[in-house]
């Protein structure tokens, strides 16, 4: 069919045109970005390393592991690394400035943790230093702080006994080759971390949130996960060994029905497009009924006719797509940003930027079966009668 | 001025009938994701602050956002619940005031997976202060001291072996469930024993936070300002009201944000919709509206005949939005106190305060679709518009 | 006439319904019509004569009898076929022109052209030759709205000459025209049957513009009536 022809009908009523696109641009837009969303919820699943396990306490997320677990730890088969990993709950100057701030074993952190490329500073200073830091680009950029500075960080689990903050020099800054494992992430001393607990509420509040552990390639994980375990079957703080997609996954299932809940409002969204492109493709249909009579009396068949408004519905509306996931790779970055603390993985996959495009041109296609079927079959003598 | 008369605008809507009901669902799919984000921050709200009381006071350590952060060693707590003045106390004179641990515990659910729920540890007092708003359903209360707990209703029913008579184990210590009770707020998520006992099984050297009533005449800003830099016992104080509000304000912020975000970009496709509806309206009624014009109708009546059109639409729209939101309205569903990490159940809640805002929104809708058709409408040349068939 | 009809008509009955109502349109019809022939139909409304055109152009189909046009008959074939055959075979021209009003003169003209195996260029220049043909060539790059009805209505034509067909079918040319307009679009259908040899056959209430053909045949209640010749040519209908 002549796409000539489809071009003109579109442009012949370029108000309907441009608000059937735009609703289209504003749909897919909004499915791109609630899909997502969806699956940054999932990503740190997605993303976790096979080869990394972590010890928690059965009992709550909130109890801490005694120090003395890890050199028993150490001493199961198959296993690499241990490091200790505590969730430390602070934040810069005002409780909105928020983030993930976690006590570590500096020295074999980046073992551990590959995806951490060290791109200002240097790993050597940061181990070199007492209260040294080490910062994601993100969390750099946002509160402007560089290699070399001083920053003051307000413990809510662990405050200083003189209610100031805790203060960390930073010495390194990394980036992340994981979308999951965010850049919004300081990470400091064990080590100075005791020192100061050790000092201020003496020797019995040191603990561990977590222990993370490599495992060796080839070792069989359930098979270290059921060693560590058995070591701490009768207490004091029995242990739970998961795998790091297992320990993520207990966050992710936080979020409770919020996936469902996005899911739904895409549907309507879907839905409420759809019926939108039927619409207008039925205004199409009705006002342009002569001539079709026309076209058929010419002796256009029935397939022509048909594929007249398939093609014309597939542009307005793989038009509107196009334009939708690019306003959606857009706001990528700033949405990515904004969540990156609570959320971090916002990354617009190319799978939802093609389920985008498909929804779009299957809404056109749909859309266009309406009219394209009561076209084709409509007799041309009738057609030529009408009156428009 | 002559009024186009109201029949030709209904007849209008019937006539082109699959675009009217074309454009009323569109904007009723619109109107119900809104009316069913507002549900659901109904629902949150109505569970956080609708039962947090005024005449309660939470007390945490300074600092912390939320009792899993809080601590209090059992000379502060001791302080703070027999030595505070503004405290109201119960007919032999022992103040109502109660230190609590809470410590949210992975447990198993019923349908497999794992949960954190709260685990309270509560003092007898916890019950004086509450009395009324905790209601046993079924067993009894456990004994003080003893190695038994209550658990709320939504839990029982979500969280293996949390029935009467079944044993919950925590950490290594086994507990017997004796009672379900209920509570109209976020409590009854929650799991609650004799504090002491708690303390020792879960191995908490600490207790998270102390509640106490106020006497009526007590100052809670006074009271807040004295303690935040006691030297013996510092503390942050807040009514059980502001407490829970700093609790949800994350979520509902979220919610809200959600909501308006929703709004614009799906009123923004519902608008045009409802402009290219209207258009069509127009276009199909040029040789009409030419006759009217002619006959002595002012365009101003004609462009108000098609906003009241547009307007209709925007009503049909909210309405069924409303009907297709209506069903949601008790729906359960959960999600995560963020403080805490712990689980909270809540029903979305179609009140009519967010049939109300439905509608408005829907109006609004159809007052923007309208605009634009009815100011072309009000622009045709009469001659013009006779010619034209 | 030793050679065959090019147009026979057999015994052909259609009805309509309306409204639960039975309306017999054509009456167990024949007619017979030669090749080169220019011919107009008249009647009263109702009285069958554009079902009879649209039945002879393959755009409608009888309940029973035959329609032959040289050796296809149509009353037999399905829908997709009867596009096909429209297509090689049939140019119609109406009383409202149908041209698409998106499109140009020759676009519009190029239109039937893009259902036969021609290249673009060949679709051109073929287009080009039909609206000089009727005088247009100038208004090539004209849309419909912006050409006189008489122009419109050449326009219409070209459209319908552009594949060369066998047959011109044209329901009620002049219905919408002008006295002058008309005139030269009924100057332009005998030039085309003169000069060109096609075939016409044009349905039409303007007793003026059937005088320009070569045989007028009057239908009444869907039966065939008499013939008339008025330009005295020896074309041969004949009627059973």
């Amino acid at each position: 069919m002549s796409l000539k022809l489809v071009w003109r009908f579109l442009l012949s009523h370029p108000v309907r045109s441009i608000l059937t696109c735009g609703s289209i641009v504003v749909a897919v837009f909004l499915l791109c970005v609630l899909r997502t969303t969806v699956v940054a919820l999932g990503s740190s699943i997605e993303a976790a390393a096979a080869n990394r396990l972590v010890v928690q306490s059965s009992v709550s997320l909130f109890v801490p592991l005694p120090l003395s677990y890890q050199p028993k730890i150490e001493q199961v088969d198959g296993i690499e690394h241990v490091i200790k990993w505590t969730w430390f709950g602070g934040y810069y100057k005002d409780p909105q400035n928020f983030f993930a701030q976690f006590a570590v074993d500096a020295a074999a952190t980046m073992e551990v943790y590959p995806e951490m490329e060290i791109t200002e500073g240097s790993y050597d200073a940061f181990l070199a230093s007492r209260q040294g830091a080490l910062i994601g680009r993100d969390l750099a950029e946002k509160y402007e702080w560089s290699v070399g500075d001083r920053v003051p960080i307000i413990g809510t689990i662990y405050p200083r006994a003189d209610g100031g903050a805790w203060e960390f020099d930073v010495e390194a800054i990394y980036d992340s080759r994981n979308p999951a494992f965010g850049e919004q992430t300081l990470l400091f001393h064990h080590t100075y971390f005791e020192e100061v607990l050790k000092a201020e509420q003496g020797p019995e509040a040191l603990a561990a949130g977590v222990y993370i552990m490599r495992i060796e390639p080839g070792t069989e994980p359930t098979t270290v996960m059921a060693a560590v375990d058995a070591l701490f079957e009768s207490g004091p703080q029995r242990v739970q060994t998961t795998t790091e997609a297992e320990f993520n996954r207990q966050f992710v299932t936080m979020f409770g029905g919020i996936p469902t809940f996005l899911s739904w409002i895409g549907g309507s969204v879907l839905f409420a497009i759809l019926l939108a492109a039927i619409n207008t493709m039925l205004m199409a249909g009705r006002e342009r009924t002569r001539i079709l009579g026309v076209m058929k009396a010419m002796g256009f068949g029935s397939g022509s006719v048909f594929a007249l408004f398939v093609v014309e519905a597939v542009v307005l509306c793989g038009a509107g797509g196009l334009i939708g996931v690019a306003f959606a790779k857009l706001v990528e970055t700033p949405i990515a940003v904004a969540l990156s603390t609570m959320m971090p993985g916002f990354v617009l996959t190319t799978e939802t930027i093609l389920a985008g495009l498909a929804v779009a041109v299957g809404v056109g296609l749909v859309a266009a079966l309406v009219p394209a079927i009561a076209a084709s079959r409509l007799r041309p003598v009738e057609a030529l009668r009408a009156e428009v | 001025m002559a009024l186009v008369p109201f029949k030709y605008t209904l007849r209008s809507l019937f006539v082109r009938r699959s675009a009217t009901l074309l454009t009323v669902f569109g904007t009723g799919a619109t109107v119900a994701v809104l009316a069913g984000v507002l549900s659901l921050n109904k629902g949150f709200e109505a569970l956080f602050e609708a039962h947090g009381r005024e005449d309660l006071v939470v007390f945490l350590r300074p600092g912390a956002q939320s009792e899993g952060e809080s601590a209090f060693s059992d000379d502060r707590a001791d302080i703070l619940l027999k030595s505070l003045a503004e405290v109201a106390t119960n007919a032999s004179g022992a103040p109502l005031a109660s230190a609590e641990s809470f410590l949210a515990v992975r447990l198993r659910k019923t349908d497999g997976g794992e949960t954190n729920v709260p685990i309270r540890g509560v003092q007898p007092a916890t019950f004086a202060i509450r009395a009324g708003e905790i209601r046993i359903v079924e067993g009894r209360n456990f004994q003080p001291g003893s190695d038994e707990v209550i658990v709320g209703r939504p839990v029982s029913e979500r969280i293996r072996d949390a029935s009467v008579g079944d044993v919950l184990t925590l950490n290594t210590t086994p507990f017997r469930v004796v009672g379900i009770f209920e509570h109209d707020g976020p409590l009854d998520s929650e799991v609650w024993g004799d504090v002491e006992r708690m303390r020792v099984a879960l191995k908490r050297p600490v207790y998270n936070r102390v509640l106490a009533q106020l006497r009526p005449d007590a100052e809670v800003a006074a009271l807040a300002a004295r303690l935040e830099d006691d030297r013996q016992v510092p503390a942050k104080v807040q009514t059980e009201r502001e407490y829970l509000r700093n609790q949800t304000g994350m979520l509902s912020g979220a919610l809200q944000f959600l909501g308006f975000f929703l709004a614009v970009i799906m009123g923004t496709a519902a608008v045009f919709t409802g402009t290219n509806t209207m258009l069509s309206a127009l276009a199909s009624r040029v040789h009409e509206i030419g006759i009217l014009l002619s006959t002595g109708f002012r365009p101003m009546a004609i462009s108000l005949a098609f906003l009241l059109e547009s307007l209709l639409l925007g009503l049909l729209g909210g309405v069924v939005g409303c009907l297709l939101a209506l069903p949601l309205n008790g729906v359960e569903t959960g999600t995560t106190n963020w403080q805490t990490f712990t689980e909270v159940a809540f029903a979305f809640r179609v009140t009519p305060d967010v049939l109300v805002r439905a509608v408005g929104f829907a109006l609004i809708l159809g007052l923007l679709g309208g605009t634009w058709p009815a100011v072309r409408a009000a622009r045709l040349d009469p001659t013009d518009a006779l010619r034209r068939r | 006439m030793s050679e065959q009809a090019l147009i026979r008509v057999r015994d052909v009955t259609k009805t309509y319904r309306r409204g639960g109502e039975e309306l017999r349109v054509l009456e167990e019809l024949s007619l017979e019509m030669q090749e080169g022939s220019f011919y107009a139909l008249m009647g009263p409304s109702g009285s069958g004569k554009t079902t009879l055109l649209n039945l002879v152009g393959g755009l409608d189909r009888a309940d029973s009898g035959e329609v032959w046009v040289g050796d296809d008959e149509l009353n037999g074939m399905a829908g997709a076929e009867l596009a096909r055959w429209r297509a090689d075979h049939v140019g119609f021209v109406f009383q409202g022109f149908n041209l698409i009003p998106v499109l140009t003169a020759r676009e519009n003209v190029e239109l039937p052209l893009k259902l036969a195996p021609i290249g673009a260029k060949r679709r051109r220049e073929q287009a080009e030759y039909a609206l000089e043909l009727v005088g247009l060539a100038d208004r090539a790059k004209h849309r419909p709205s912006q050409l006189s009805g008489g122009q419109e209505q050449r326009v219409a034509i070209a459209r319908a000459l552009a594949t060369d067909p066998l047959l011109l079918l044209a329901d009620e040319p002049t219905g919408d025209l002008d006295r002058a307009s008309a005139d030269q679009i009924l100057d332009l259908l005998q030039r085309l049957n003169g000069e060109l040899s096609k075939t016409i056959l044009m349905v039409t209430h303007d007793p003026a513009a059937a005088e320009r053909a070569q045989t007028i045949v009057h239908l009444d209640k869907g039966r065939l009536g008499r013939l008339e010749h008025p330009a005295a040519a020896p074309t041969a209908t004949t009627g059973s």
